[in-house]
C-alpha cells in the first residue's frame, strides 16, 4: 500500500481511460476493430501520438516566444518599449497561451476522466481511503503529464538561452509551475461545474437559454486568453505608453496574474535588472509581493488538488427536482434539422463542444465590438470587419472536426436508423455554416451601427461562404472516409490529434484560400470578384468529391 | 417457407446461411432461419453464442462474411435505409446520448424515422403515460436509472410502429409492470398476421412464455429451432421446460453439474 501501490492502480485506470477516450465505447460508440488487432496496444499509441503532438505544440509556443525576444522582433512589435517590460510582457503572454492549451486539452478528456467509472469502482475495493486519493491523483496527472513535462522543462531552457542567462531562465520556472497547475484546476473545476450544473440541466427552452449563459460565462476567460493574443500588438504599444508615464494602472497590471511571474526573469536577466527594468520602486515591491501571494495561493491551489480528483470522480449529475409533468407534444423536424438540433443539444452540456461553437461567436463579438468602440477612420471599418469575418471563418472551419466527433455518441444506436451518409454531412456543415452564418451576422451589426455600408461586407460574406461549405464538406468527407476503414474517428485535442490535424490543414487552406486572394489583390471590389470565384471552383472541386466518398460509405 | 406458405404475406425475416466473422474467429456460422408472419422468434444463446452478431449484421451494425438476410424480402445491404425503416430495434445496452432528456432524443428518432408530428406525439403520449416515464421525460439520460433509458428505448422502437421488431433483451433493467406491459404489447403487436418480432434473450421463462417458436444458438451454430412442444419432441422429453431442452441441445447439463461440484468442493 501507498504511493507505489497508488502508482499501480493509476497505470490500470489510465489504460481504461485512454481506451474509453479512444473508442468511447462507454458513450454509446461501436466498437469495429477486428479481434487480432490489439486494442490497448493501438490505444497506448495513439494517445502517446496526440500527447506528443500537443507536447511539440506546446514547446514551439516557448521556442517561438523566446525567439521574439530578439531586439529586431522587439522594434517591430513594440516600438520604445523598455527591453525589460516587452520581454515581460512576453513572458507573460506564452504562460497565457499555454495556460489556454493546457487548459483546453484537458476539457477534451475531462468528460472521459468523469465517466469512466474507474475510480468509483475503487471505492467499492477494501484499499485504503488515501490510496484511492492517491491513485486518482496520479491517473488526473497522468492525462497532463507529457504536455506539462514540456512546459516546465522547455519554458526555462527557451527564456534562458533567449535572455542569455540560465539563472534568468531558471527564474521562469514558478511561471510554468502555476501554468500548470492553474491549467490543472481550472480544467478540474469546470468539469465539476459541468457535471453538477449543465450535464444534469433539464429539458426546455428556458434551461437551454440558462445553460448557453452558464457556458458563455465559462468560455469567457480561456477567450480573454485568446483576445490577449490577438491583441497583443496593442496591448503592448499601450504598456510601452504606460511605463513611459507611470500611473495606478501600471502598478495594477504588474500584480495581474501572470505579470509577477513574467517580470521575474527580467530581474535576473544581464542588462535588465530591478535598474533597467523600466518601473519604479513601488512598482517593483508590488510584484515582488504579488508573485509571493500568487506563490502561497498555488500552494494552496496544490493543496485542493492532491484531493480534488477523487472527489470529482464521484460526483454524479444533479437531476432537476422538476414536479411531474405529462408527456407534451414532440416537435419532430426535417432530417438535417433534426440532426443540427441534437448536435446543438448535445453541446448545451457538453462545454467542451460547447466551447467550439462559442469561440467563433466571441471572437466575432469582440472584433466586432472593436470596431464599434474603437472609432476606427469609415475607411478602415470595412477592412476590420472583413479581418473579423475572416477569421471566424476560419475558426468555424478549424472546429469542424469536433462536431463530426459528437456523432460518436450514440453511434451504435443512430447507425441503426433510417439516415443516410448525405443526411449526416449536410447536417455537420449546416453546424459549421450556421456558426459561421452567426458570426458574420455579429460582426455586420457592429460595423453596420458604425459606418451604414452594408453592401460590401454582406458581399464579403456571401463570397465567403462557398468556401466555408467547401471547407466542411472536404473535413467531414474526409472524416467518413477515415471512419469506413477505422470506426467513427475520435478527433479531439487529446485522443485524436493526429486525425484532426489531417483533416483541418486541408480544411483551413480552402476556407483561407479565397481570404488570402482577396487581401493579396488589394481588397477592393475586383479582389471580391476574384475571392468569389475562387470559392465557388472550391466548392465546384470538392461538392462532387465528398458525395462520392458520402456514397462509398453508406 | 416462402411468402406463398405464408397466406401470401412477404415474411418479416429470413436468414440464410448467415456466417459472420472477426478476423479468424467465427461467430456465427451458417446460421438458418425465419421469423414468419405474426410471430415472435425467440434467439436463445449463452453469452458469444452469436446472437448480438446475428442482430447487428440485421441492424447495419455489422457486414456478414457470407449468407444472406432478407427484411420483407429487402436485402439490409443493398437497401439499407428501406430495411432500417421497417425495423424497431431495442439494443442490448442502454448507451445513448447522455446528454438529452428521452423528449430530445425520441424527437430525434421521429424526425429521422419522418414520422408524421401528430402521430408521433400521440403514440410518444400512449407509450410514456403505460411506461410511467412522464416525471423523466424532461431530465437528461445521464441522470436516469438504467430502467427509465431502457423504457426510452422501448418506446423509441415502437414510434414507427415498424414492421419488424429485434429485440436485444428488451425486458433489461425493466420493473414487473412495465415487464407485464411489454409481454402484452408484444402478443397484441403480432396478431395481424403480418409483423414480426426478433426476441433475443438469455431467460427461458421469459421466452417460454413469449415466443411462438426459438432457435438455439451455440458457438455459433443453430442447435435446434421450433416451438416447445416441437423442441420437447426432438429431445424426446414430454414436459420438459425451454431451460431443460436448451441445456440438452447445446450438451451443457454435464457442464453445469462439474462447474456446481467444483463450487461446492472450494
Amino acid at each position: 500500500m501507498g504511493w507505489r501501490n497508488a502508482l499501480r492502480l493509476s497505470a490500470v485506470g489510465y489504460r481504461e481511460l485512454a481506451f474509453q477516450a479512444i473508442y468511447a465505447v462507454r458513450m454509446g460508440n461501436l466498437l469495429q476493430e477486428r479481434r487480432e488487432v490489439d486494442l490497448r496496444a493501438r490505444t497506448a499509441r495513439r494517445v502517446l501520438q496526440s500527447k506528443i503532438m500537443v507536447a511539440t505544440l506546446l514547446g514551439f509556443m516557448g521556442f517561438v516566444g523566446a525567439e521574439a525576444l530578439d531586439p529586431r522582433i522587439a522594434r517591430l512589435l513594440a516600438p520604445g518599449a523598455p527591453p525589460a517590460v516587452y520581454a515581460a510582457a512576453l513572458i507573460s503572454g506564452v504562460l497565457l497561451l499555454q495556460l489556454s492549451f493546457l487548459w483546453t486539452t484537458g476539457l477534451q478528456i475531462l468528460p472521459t476522466f468523469l465517466s469512466t467509472k474507474y475510480l468509483p469502482f475503487l471505492e467499492s475495493l477494501p484499499i485504503p481511503p488515501e490510496d484511492r486519493t492517491r491513485t486518482a491523483l496520479l491517473l488526473y496527472l497522468r492525462i497532463f503529464d507529457l504536455p506539462a513535462l514540456t512546459i516546465l522543462l522547455v519554458t526555462p531552457v527557451a527564456f534562458g538561452w533567449a535572455l542569455g542567462s540560465p539563472l534568468a531562465g531558471l527564474a521562469t520556472l514558478p511561471g510554468a509551475l502555476a501554468v500548470v497547475l492553474l491549467a490543472l484546476a481550472l480544467a478540474l473545476a469546470t468539469g465539476s461545474f459541468f457535471v453538477r450544473r449543465v450535464q444534469g440541466s433539464p429539458a426546455g427552452l428556458g434551461s437551454a437559454a440558462l445553460r448557453w449563459l452558464f457556458l458563455v460565462l465559462w468560455a469567457v476567460p480561456a477567450f480573454a486568453i485568446y483576445a490577449f493574443i490577438s491583441f497583443s500588438p496593442e496591448f503592448l504599444a499601450r504598456l510601452t505608453a504606460l511605463t513611459l508615464h507611470p500611473t495606478a494602472a501600471l502598478t495594477a497590471l504588474v500584480v495581474a496574474f501572470p505579470f509577477p511571474f513574467g517580470f521575474l526573469p527580467t530581474l535576473l536577466a544581464p542588462g535588465m535588472g530591478p535598474a533597467g527594468i523600466g518601473l519604479g520602486p513601488v512598482d517593483v515591491a508590488a510584484l515582488l509581493l504579488a508573485a509571493a501571494v500568487y506563490g502561497a495561493l498555488l500552494t494552496l491551489l496544490a493543496a485542493w488538488l492532491y484531493r480534488a480528483p477523487r472527489a470529482y470522480a464521484l460526483l454524479l449529475p444533479s437531476a432537476p427536482n422538476g414536479a411531474r409533468r405529462g408527456p407534451g407534444p414532440l416537435h419532430t423536424t426535417g432530417v438535417v434539422t433534426a440532426l443540427l438540433r441534437k448536435d446543438l443539444r448535445i453541446a448545451s452540456r457538453s462545454p467542451a463542444y460547447a466551447f467550439v461553437i462559442l469561440l467563433p461567436l466571441l471572437d466575432a463579438l469582440v472584433l466586432g465590438l472593436s470596431t464599434f468602440v474603437g472609432h476606427p477612420a469609415p475607411s478602415d471599418v470595412f477592412r476590420l470587419g472583413a479581418s473579423a469575418v475572416s477569421t471566424a471563418a476560419l475558426l468555424a472551419t478549424f472546429f469542424g472536426p469536433a462536431f463530426f466527433a459528437t456523432e460518436v455518441m450514440g453511434y451504435s444506436y443512430t447507425r441503426t436508423l433510417p439516415l443516410g451518409v448525405r443526411s449526416l454531412l449536410a447536417g455537420k456543415v449546416s453546424l459549421i455554416v450556421l456558426i459561421y452564418g452567426l458570426a458574420a451576422f455579429l460582426v455586420l451589426s457592429f460595423t453596420i451601427a458604425r459606418v451604414f455600408q452594408p453592401f460590401l461586407l454582406v458581399a464579403f460574406v456571401l463570397a465567403e461562404l462557398p468556401a466555408v461549405v467547401a471547407a466542411a464538406l472536404l473535413e467531414i468527407g474526409l472524416l467518413f472516409r477515415i471512419s469506413e476503414r477505422r470506426g467513427l474517428a475520435v478527433t479531439n485535442l487529446y485522443t485524436g490529434a493526429w486525425w484532426a490535424a489531417i483533416v483541418t490543414v486541408p480544411g483551413i487552406i480552402v476556407a483561407g484560400l479565397p481570404l488570402g486572394s482577396f487581401f493579396s489583390f488589394g481588397g477592393d471590389l475586383g479582389a471580391l470578384g476574384v475571392m468569389a470565384g475562387l470559392a465557388l471552383a472550391e466548392l465546384a472541386l470538392v461538392l462532387p468529391l465528398a458525395l462520392a466518398w458520402a456514397r462509398r460509405n453508406r | 417457407m416462402g411468402p406463398g406458405e405464408n397466406g401470401g404475406r412477404a415474411v418479416p425475416l429470413r436468414a440464410e446461411g448467415l456466417t459472420v466473422r472477426y478476423g479468424e474467429f467465427t461467430a456465427v456460422d451458417r446460421l438458418s432461419f425465419e421469423v414468419r408472419p405474426g410471430e415472435i422468434y425467440g434467439l436463445l444463446g449463452s453469452n458469444g453464442a452469436g446472437k448480438s452478431s446475428t442482430i447487428r449484421c440485421l441492424v447495419g451494425l455489422q457486414r456478414p462474411a457470407e449468407g444472406r438476410l432478407r427484411v420483407f424480402d429487402d436485402d439490409p445491404l443493398t437497401d439499407e435505409l428501406l430495411v432500417k425503416s421497417r425495423i424497431g430495434y431495442v439494443p442490448e445496452t442502454t448507451l445513448l446520448f447522455d446528454s438529452l432528456s428521452p423528449r430530445e432524443f425520441l424527437e430525434f428518432v421521429a424526425s429521422v424515422r419522418r414520422i408524421d408530428p401528430e402521430v408521433a406525439r400521440r403514440r410518444a403520449e400512449g407509450y410514456v403515460r403505460a411506461f410511467d416515464l412522464g416525471n423523466e421525460l424532461e431530465q437528461p439520460l445521464a441522470t436516469l436509472s438504467n430502467g427509465a433509458r431502457q423504457k426510452t428505448l422501448v418506446v423509441a422502437a415502437f414510434l414507427h410502429q415498424p414492421s419488424l421488431l429485434v429485440l436485444d433483451e428488451p425486458l433489461n433493467n425493466l420493473d414487473p409492470r412495465t415487464v407485464r406491459i411489454v409481454k402484452e404489447i408484444l402478443a397484441e403487436y403480432v396478431r395481424d398476421g403480418r409483423r414480426g418480432v426478433l426476441f433475443s434473450t438469455h431467460t427461458m421463462e421469459v421466452a417460454q412464455q413469449l415466443c411462438h417458436r426459438v432457435g438455439i444458438l451455440d458457438h455459433g451454430l443453430l442447435r435446434g429451432e421450433g416451438s416447445l412442444p416441437e423442441l420437447r419432441r426432438r429431445i424426446d422429453r414430454d414436459g420438459a421446460s425451454l431451460e431443460e431442452i436448451y441445456l440438452n441441445l447445446t450438451r451443457a447439463e454435464d457442464a453445469v453439474m462439474d462447474a456446481v461440484r467444483s463450487l461446492r468442493e472450494l
